[in-house]
């Protein structure tokens, strides 16, 4: 079950550890252990490093120790990058040092078979002895963004964030970092589980359920061991934060046929989505998928119901988004008397007011982004905004400059307004505590708008179909919330 | 339950219809008014004293798809037909049977199906799909593993696509959905009090004009596959 503070869990100094005996770094650069190293010493971590060696004496600067007895502490973790064969006898040397929590990165256990299976289970068994707990083996790693601790193969470069993943796929921690920085987003903690012979993704969901710095919880998965657990433990998070899962194939354990009917229907897929619905996890259908639905989930506060209404000034766009609610099985109520009256003042003759609200212009540029966006949410049957995005600085600065702005003032007074422009937006998050969900063809790095406004909180997706599907996503969040909280 | 005991000791792969039946009712889901008898006149005394319509099923253990050996006549009006049917499913049955069950016949035009299979890593699942061709076409059947509450059953009849079908349809009364949350629920409790039955299979569970709900055919599977 999810422990009662983040301390108290048992896998807690795997993700933060305050030092780690260091097995399988060395001068060779082309070691493995030693590019992850170089990882955690890139990423800033500022706990205590016993790199321990055979032969070197310093390796990266560190002090580095003949053998795990040296020692002059007991760490809180060892982290084992080494040979296959060594590795049982170095986390025996561990155990009878004192250390109970390992990172087990080396391969070639229960993965290849045979000698391997032999291998895991003797693993397995020296943990038992000595209660230690351990992540993998055959596993990438973890990263703690909090604690500027990247222990993996490859250098973290997103930023802190509020996802927390547990992976049964070292790639989906190691290698979606970039993915993320391109909408601003971040991890608070990864797990790469590998063949989880001690630690497993229950464990790790447990861990993340109690993380504060977790918002959202992603899960890789390709099979789920410890079945009923993973029911109750996700039924016991999920009232109180989200998790996602992309889940593929399955083992063909699962999809004999029977004698009946049952059984022949019974195949992998049909049932997980059947154990994720009884979870309350909501189900991804690709890895895209996957981060847009935690980045939302993550951003906005809770939705009441499926009505959106589409703010946006061009009609593809518009259309596109009001199609997509549509597939994903959101509505587009029509705006009340009430709200008509008062978008009166604010919209051009040109603008359609049915939902999606197109405004083709604004006779103030700041209305798309506070007075308009306000009335839009205000309105009694709007459950949230998705809005469309346009302007680019350069965009803005034409416009300045046709108005007679000098061309050296016009950059910087472009970005003040889009700051503005982006504040007024945040701050009407803040204040309706409805999701407002954006999205333009414009990346971060193409526009400082978008920069802007996600860097203050409003999730913005590359497409109204990502947009569309990810309120759906909150939606869901809902009804699986309900469920489990009134059942 | 002593039927089950029976069977293993017997080293019999499943129950017969009617002995499936029985357990199910045990575990409170309804089934069919139905009798097992062994000669032409005792159906047909039988038929006449349930009312009419009826249906004939030949009843074994090891007649696990009677539809396909021919041993199943349904909607019966009268003795003759009674008669007619006794005789020939007993001429095309070339294995020995408990009897003939003489079953009161169930009408309506939708149809559930329902089922629990055991799972490597979940244990016991229970399925609940649209019965017919629903179930072969659209496979529109939907799992939860046992044990779950009643707002998980519930949950089920609302996942299935066809879900608008248990409401009021065709000028059909809306389904007792509380019998069909009871029967999912009742399979989890037999999945979970017997773990030596591996399969269970409701199909088809009728649900009449009126809404009323009645598992017309079952089948319970013996021993760990």
């Amino acid at each position: 079950m999810i422990p009662s503070s983040i301390e108290n869990s048992e896998i807690y100094p795997i993700a933060n550890p305050g030092s780690i005996a260091f097995f399988g770094a060395s001068n060779n650069l082309a070691a493995m252990g030693t590019t992850v190293l170089g990882c955690i010493c890139a990423m800033g971590y500022a706990g205590k490093i016993y790199p321990v060696h055979p032969k070197d004496r310093e390796i990266k600067g560190f002090q580095a120790f003949q053998r795990v007895s040296d020692l002059p502490e007991i760490p809180d973790l060892a982290y084992i990058v080494l040979p296959t064969p060594v590795v049982v006898e170095t986390l025996e040397a561990c155990g009878q040092l004192g250390i109970r929590h390992a990172v087990i990165v080396s391969a070639g256990f229960n993965e290849v078979g045979g000698q391997g299976k032999q291998l895991q289970s003797e693993l397995t068994a020296v943990a038992e002895k000595y209660g230690i707990r351990f992540l993998g083996p055959n596993c990438i790693g973890v990263i703690n963004t909090h604690l500027n601790l990247n222990a993996t193969f490859l250098p973290y470069e997103a930023g802190r964030g509020y996802i927390g993943m547990a992976s049964q796929s070292g790639s989906f921690i190691t290698q979606m970092s970039p993915h993320m920085s391109r909408l601003g987003m971040g991890f608070s903690t990864g797990f790469s589980i590998g063949n989880e012979a001690n630690v497993d993704i229950v464990d790790c969901m447990a861990y993340l359920g109690a993380c504060p710095n977790t918002r959202v919880i992603a899960l890789y998965i390709e099979s789920i061991r410890r079945g009923r657990a993973f029911i109750d433990t996700a039924r016991a998070i999920v009232p109180k934060k989200p998790i996602v899962a992309f889940y593929v194939g399955g083992s063909d354990e699962g999809r004999r046929a029977g004698f009946s009917h049952t059984g022949a229907l019974a195949g992998p897929d049909p049932l997980y989505n059947g154990v994720f619905r009884q979870s309350g996890v909501i189900r991804a259908s690709s890895i895209e998928e996957l981060f847009d639905f935690c980045y939302v989930l993550g951003a906005s506060p809770p939705i009441q119901g499926n009505r959106v209404i589409v703010q946006t000034h061009s009609g593809g766009p518009g259309a596109a988004a009001a199609d997509a609610c549509g597939r994903n099985g959101l509505h587009l109520p029509a705006l009340t008397a009430a709200t008509l009256e008062r978008l009166k003042p604010h919209v051009p003759h040109t603008a359609s007011v049915a939902n999606p609200v197109d405004l083709t212009f604004t006779k103030t540029p700041l209305d798309f982004f506070q007075t308009i966006p306000q009335i839009l949410t205000a309105d009694e049957n709007a459950d949230a905004l998705l809005i469309y995005f346009l302007a680019t600085s350069r965009m803005i600065q034409v416009v300045l400059e046709a108005l007679g702005v000098s061309d050296d003032m016009s950059g910087d007074k472009a970005e003040e307004i889009i700051i503005q422009q982006a504040d007024a937006i945040a701050a009407l998050g803040e204040q309706i505590k409805k999701p407002i969900v954006g999205f333009s063809f414009l990346a971060r790095k193409e526009s400082s708008l978008i920069r802007a406004l996600q860097d203050r909180g409003i999730p913005v997706l590359p497409s109204p179909e990502r947009g569309a599907r990810a309120l759906a996503a909150l939606v869901k969040y809902k009804n699986l919330r309900e469920k489990l909280t009134q059942g | 339950m002593e039927i089950i005991q029976t069977a293993l000791e017997e080293g019999l792969p499943a129950l017969s219809e009617h002995q499936s039946k029985k357990v199910l009712e045990a575990f409170g889901i309804p089934t069919t008014r139905e009798t097992l008898v062994h000669g032409c006149k005792e159906a047909v005394v039988t038929a006449e004293t349930m009312g009419y319509p009826v249906v004939l099923k030949a009843c074994a253990a090891h007649l696990m798809h009677k539809s396909e050996k021919n041993c199943v006549r349904l909607n019966l009006t009268g003795p003759d037909q009674v008669r007619d049917a006794y005789d020939s499913i007993m001429d095309s049955i070339d294995v020995e049977i408990d009897g003939i069950l003489v079953q009161e016949a169930i009408h309506g035009q939708r149809e559930l199906i329902m089922g629990m299979t055991r799972d490597p890593q979940f244990g016991a699942c229970i399925m609940l799909g649209m019965g017919g061709i629903a179930t072969e076409i659209f496979k529109d059947s939907v799992f939860r593993v046992a044990p779950f509450d009643r707002g998980e059953a519930t949950d089920m009849a609302r996942e299935l696509k066809a879900a608008a079908m248990l409401g009021r349809f065709r000028g059909q009364a809306r389904a007792d959905m509380d019998t069909i949350c009871n029967c999912l629920m009742a399979l989890a409790a037999i999945a979970l009090d017997h773990p030596e039955i591996s399969e269970i299979d409701i199909n088809p569970l009728i649900i009449d004009p009126q809404g009323k709900v009645t598992a017309v055919d079952a089948l319970v599977v013996l021993g760990n596959r």
